[in-house]
């Protein structure tokens, strides 16, 4: 299309474009659709906004949140489920809700609730990513909407408590990776071999996950024991995001 | 429950056969059950009758006060009491009835994802269209809510449920969304449903699964609760497979049993 498609996103890091896991999503459906997306990293400048991130701007439109990106990139021609059959679409939304469901939580609560990982880690990084004096607050109300969605999604009422949750929401997450795997097997992506939404998304949640270096790494760990996945994770940096890399 | 003490209840379950008199229990269906734990009510209840275990239906108006978890419906067996499809379907198959173990570990990954893709998207829609939805709000969901209680205490209750939910749906991004795109997302979610069923008569072949016990009861709540408008049930309409499905379930596994036609 004539009008140029720009992504504000938060920028890469750890050998990824991108360390923020929505982002990726439409960074790596961008990629895999052929779309040409001209990615706006948000650095500490007061250039752009950092609200809803990622955010894909044209010249009449303004769109955020990843399936809505994706649904408006699909209308633009952009469509990289052209050879699913009908029962493959369904069975993408199917996985799309079980990672939401199931991984999500955990992704999150290694980010941004783990103390350990949260102040070494993860808040450094975004602060360098805002200006001041925007650094001091946006990384704590990033923590605290994570930890809000992840006790009103999971915790039991009346007790709204954490610990009770995390060794759910773990285990979850630790069922959902195996259910991932035992359904790539041996394939280079979930549906044959061409890439299509579902391995958007899965490599979005899966890509930070495998590649920060966080100090508290329960999950990683598992995630490294189930070799395929990893696999699929190297293979779509080293095929679609190698030149990106390159330019650093 | 951690996870220690999930273990020592499975020992436990495993023991004991299932009794004669388990129990489920489930709000005052006339007056105060809302669509959303009607729904999960109905897929437990067919659950068990796919399990062939029996199972006695008791309407209490505290039933979300006295279930563990909280949320409804929870089933008593012998000394236990579980709640929600996920942890008595896990119940039922300590004891060692289970629907789904023909399934090999590729289906078994696509039945959870698809019972997740319920829970994420009808469940969702069913609690917004209940909670946040001003006019259904207004005639219905206020007034059954709180209808055992007498004043003050049904409208203080009900304004904290609704305060509840509109807290969950806005951290989970449903809080901007309006009521069309929450209907287009039924209709996207049944669409997914019917394509996958296809021509079959359940949705792995010939044997129901909890995935089918999900899908009734919620696809049949719909269909037959009255609401504000026919929206809703109207997008499952749209899918003659979904309706079969209902149908051919509720033939089975609630006619032919003698239990009646469901009300």
């Amino acid at each position: 299309m004539a009008a140029p498609l720009e992504l504000s996103c938060w920028g890469g890091g750890w050998g990824l474009p991108s360390v923020h896991s929505e982002s990726l999503v439409v960074m790596a459906y961008a990629k895999f659709s052929g779309a040409p997306l001209k990615v706006n990293v948000i650095d500490n400048t007061w250039r752009g906004s950092r609200g809803d991130v990622p955010i894909l701007t044209t010249e009449d439109n303004v769109v955020s949140q990843p399936a809505k990106i994706l649904n408006f990139l699909r209308k633009q021609k952009y469509n990289a489920d052209y050879e699913l059959s009908a029962k493959q679409g369904a069975d993408t939304l199917a996985y799309i809700a079980l990672l939401e469901e199931k991984l999500l939580p955990a992704v999150l609560h290694t980010f941004w609730v783990e103390s350990d990982n949260y102040f070494t880690v993860t808040k450094p990084w975004f602060a360098s990513q805002i200006p001041f004096p925007l650094s001091l607050i946006l990384p704590g109300r990033m923590s605290r909407g994570a930890l809000n969605r992840i006790l009103l999604t999971r915790g039991q009422p009346p007790l709204y408590h954490l610990r009770e949750v995390e060794a759910q929401i773990y285990r979850d997450a630790k069922e959902c990776l195996n259910l991932l795997s035992n359904r790539l097997g041996t394939s280079q992506f979930f549906f044959g071999n061409t890439p299509s939404t579902l391995d958007a998304y899965v490599f979005g949640f899966l890509a930070p996950l495998y590649k920060v270096r966080f100090p508290k790494i329960q999950l990683q760990e598992h995630l490294k024991q189930l070799s395929n996945l990893c696999r699929f994770c190297d293979d779509i940096l080293s095929s679609y995001f190698r030149i990106s890399l390159g330019d650093g | 429950m951690s996870l220690v003490a999930e273990a020592f209840v499975s020992q436990i379950a495993a023991a004991e056969p299932w009794p004669e008199n388990a129990t489920l229990y489930q709000q005052l269906k006339g007056e105060q059950i809302l669509l959303s734990d009607n729904a999960a009510s109905l897929a437990v209840q067919a659950f068990l009758q796919m399990c062939n275990l029996p199972i006695k239906v008791v309407c209490r108006a505290n039933a979300e006060y006295m279930s563990p978890s909280g949320k409804v419906p929870f089933i008593h067996v012998g000394n236990q009491v579980v709640s929600e499809l996920g942890p008595i379907v896990q119940f039922v198959k300590a004891k060692g009835h289970s629907l789904s173990d023909g399934l090999d570990e590729v289906q078994k990954a696509e039945m959870k994802a698809y019972m997740e893709l319920v829970n994420n998207m009808l469940l969702t829609a069913e609690l917004y269209l209940q909670w946040c939805d001003e006019a259904t709000v207004g005639e219905i969901t206020h007034a059954r809510y709180g209808s055992p209680y007498p004043w003050p205490l049904n409208h203080i209750l009900a304004y904290q449920k609704q305060w509840e939910i509109k807290r969950k749906m806005k951290a989970i991004g449903w809080g901007k969304k309006t009521l069309d795109q929450v209907l287009e997302d039924v209709d996207q979610c049944c669409q997914a449903l019917s394509q996958r069923l296809g021509t079959q008569p359940y949705f792995f072949n010939k044997q129901p699964t909890e995935l089918d016990a999900l899908v009734f009861g919620h696809l049949y709540t719909i269909l037959t609760t009255q609401l504000t408008n026919d929206e809703l049930s109207e997008k499952v309409k749209n899918y003659s497979n979904l309706l079969a499905f209902c149908r051919r379930i509720e033939q089975h596994y609630f006619e032919d049993r003698g239990k009646g036609r469901l009300s």
